[in-house]
């Protein structure tokens, strides 16, 4: 029975051949591939070309796997064996048809490589594009930093031209000069702010803080500016709103001044509102609801998903200065806290940006206030040696400048880590403080810090170093720190926040 | 008097060897990726002008490997001359390159081997310009078998080469 059935069902896959040294087949069954009898072996398929020098050898066995051959308009993929024989014998060539298991190795073959492919082309692209974002944030934070530099000038030398005895029209050529300085300020740090952000390094920094003292603060400057431009200014804060919470009032601070200035900008006539309630405490946390009306140039509604893209401005008219950077900075630090900012507009009527922010609220919290002084004062009569350490002339000029009009410092300059170190050591001329820029031509000021700080001397060891840097980066703060800095003036600085850091230090 | 010579390419999997030989023999090329399992043998004659000879090269495309060690040794047999494929735009196909080489020249010492950057067409030539230390040095030449560019060169310049 099994033997009719194999006659009957058998499907044979192998096909058997004798071929003499020369390569003619001699002997051939029909199985895979018919009528080859006689036939050159190089003339059935090229593979067939390497056999010439092996049909030569003795008692040998060639394998070769998965080969794809084709014949006569029929196509295998199957193992190919070689036997060759001492004496007379001619070699045996035996055809194994592996074709259906071929195949499926194939498809597995298939997907597998797809995949590795695949997986590191994505690779490659994840990469490339970090290479890329990389290169345009240090550009941006190395530009922003080189910019900071003639910034300090202008608005140095701005304030000391604004003490010279001006008449009105110079004092008004001088105001111009300074909110276009601050203009410019404050448009780096918007740039600085976001390259922070999209790499993921702003952080909040959560203390109590007094959000009526904030929004009170906010609405006195915005009623002036509404005055300034004749616009009506409104204000509605809820009685229910708690006074101390707990967040980033810098940063809740820049959100609410990027929404209003964003309304301001883009009304020429009507009025600015600005609403603030409570929506709820609960679980120690307060969500506090902010929003701006404005009846300014509102936003067609096909516009309305761009508007908080980086470097976008959907009116690209002229007279709306800015580099499109607010909202877009606006809507990330509100996402740093898990809120979003929703926008509802009318083209041509105006616009309303609200958002929900989420507090800490615990009857624990207390303000932390350091009372600022208004006027900096540093002890009479005293006179104080102060090392700075810069090689940026326009700096070097504005630092001189502000210290000279106090009349109560020496100040030596220089720039390389050797003439620090001896200046220090020099016993006939003790310092006070050292004013360190950190990012020098040839060093960096941190590192001089350490040298400072490793001096064998205890007094030396104790200067006080304060940072002059645009670099202020919580890793950067962290390496100031570590290097021995005792604080930190951010560039570009004025004269106020120059001398009150200096007079905390100088006693 | 025929002249017959075995070529073989070797390279990872997805560099286009399969693509390069489709491209010298039928001068077509498609876009889908098709694995090669095993090994497919294709034959094409070439007239070398300065030589006055017709060469058949039968050209051996092989499965493509990560790892040269796991050739099978069966299919090198006999080989006259190899062209080594990597893919200019994957690391992977390139980052052992040296290696696989001398393995190469280890088991076959005086045949010859031309390395070739296929995909050519994908990058600039300032990008090949500063990978001159990862795999220029070693490259032969740059190929794209979807252009054609330099394809027919390749074989025609080691075909020359091993009949001399």
């Amino acid at each position: 029975m099994l033997k009719a059935y194999k006659e009957k069902y058998a499907k044979a896959l192998i096909q058997y051949s004798i071929i003499d040294l020369s390569g003619l087949i001699v002997e051939s069954d029909d199985v895979l591939f018919p009528n080859m009898v006689n036939q050159n072996i190089v003339d059935i398929h090229p593979f067939f070309e390497c056999f010439s020098p092996l049909l030569l050898s003795k008692n040998e066995e060639f394998i070769f796997s998965c080969i794809h051959l084709d014949y006569n308009g029929k196509s295998i993929i199957g193992d190919v064996i070689l036997q060759t024989f001492d004496g007379d014998k001619f070699p045996l060539l035996t055809m194994h048809d592996l074709t259906s298991h071929y195949n499926n190795y194939q498809t597995t073959a298939q997907v597998r490589n797809e995949s590795v492919i695949h997986s590191q082309i994505l690779e490659l692209k994840n990469s490339y594009l970090k290479e890329k974002e990389e290169f345009k944030n240090t550009f941006i934070a190395n530009f922003s930093h080189e910019l900071r530099d003639p910034l300090t000038g202008i608005i140095t030398f701005s304030d000391i031209l604004e003490k010279s005895g001006l008449n009105q029209q110079q004092q008004n050529y001088i105001n111009i000069m300074k909110s276009s300085s601050n203009f410019l300020k404050s448009m780096i740090d918007d740039i600085l702010d976001l390259s922070k952000i999209e790499v993921g390094k702003l952080d909040l920094v959560i203390e109590p803080f007094d959000l009526i003292e904030l929004i009170e603060d906010l609405k006195s400057s915005y009623t002036v500016k509404a005055k300034q431009r004749g616009l009506e200014f409104h204000s509605n804060f809820s009685e229910k709103l708690p006074q101390i919470l707990g967040g980033d009032a810098l940063r809740l601070r820049q959100v609410l001044t990027n929404l209003l200035n964003n309304a301001f900008k883009f009304t020429q006539s009507g009025s600015i509102t600005f609403n603030v309630s409570l929506n709820q405490i609960r679980a120690q946390k307060a969500s506090v609801h902010f929003e701006v009306v404005d009846t300014g140039i509102g936003i067609k509604e096909e516009n309305i998903k761009d508007i908080f893209n980086s470097f976008t401005q959907i009116n690209n008219q002229n007279s709306y200065k800015g580099v499109g950077l607010g909202l877009s900075i606006a809507k990330y630090l509100v996402e740093l806290t898990k809120g979003k900012i929703n926008v509802t507009s009318e083209y041509g009527k105006g616009s309303t940006f609200s958002t929900s922010i989420n507090f800490l609220a615990t009857h624990s919290l207390k303000l932390n206030k350091k009372p600022r002084p208004k006027q900096v004062a540093f002890v009479k009569d005293k006179k104080y040696n102060i090392l700075l350490v810069e090689d940026s002339e326009i700096t070097q000029l504005s630092v001189l400048k502000i210290l000279a009009s106090r009349g109560q410092f020496f100040l030596d300059i220089v720039y390389t880590p050797e003439d620090v170190l001896s200046k220090i050591s020099n016993y006939d001329n003790e310092f006070d403080l050292v004013l360190m820029d950190i990012k020098l031509k040839e060093n960096d000021g941190d590192d001089i810090a350490k040298l400072i700080r490793k001096l064998p001397e205890k007094q030396h060891r104790k200067i006080p170093i304060i940072a002059l840097t645009a670099k202020v980066f919580k890793e950067d703060l962290k390496r100031y720190k570590k290097a021995g800095i005792n604080d930190v003036i951010k560039k570009p600085f004025d004269e106020v926040s120059l001398l009150d850091t200096m007079s905390k230090y100088l006693k | 008097m025929k002249i017959s010579k075995k070529i073989v390419l070797l390279g990872h999997f997805g560099v286009g060897k399969s693509s390069l030989i489709r491209r010298f023999v039928e001068n077509t090329f498609s876009e889908d990726y098709k694995v090669t399992i095993g090994v497919h043998i294709l034959k094409k004659t070439v007239t070398l002008n300065k030589e006055d000879k017709d060469v058949s090269l039968i050209i051996w495309d092989l499965e493509g490997n990560d790892d040269i060690n796991n050739t099978r040794m069966s299919y090198l047999l006999g080989t006259n001359g190899f062209i080594y494929v990597f893919d200019v735009t994957r690391p992977s196909t390139y980052e052992n390159l040296e290696s696989d080489l001398k393995f190469i020249e280890s088991k076959y010492a005086n045949v010859p081997i031309k390395v070739v950057g296929n995909k050519n067409d994908l990058v600039t030539k300032e990008f090949l310009k500063q990978n001159n230390d990862k795999f220029g040095r070693l490259t032969n030449c740059y190929t794209s078998a979807k252009t054609g560019n330099n394809v027919e060169d390749l074989f025609n310049k080691l075909a020359g080469e091993l009949i001399k």
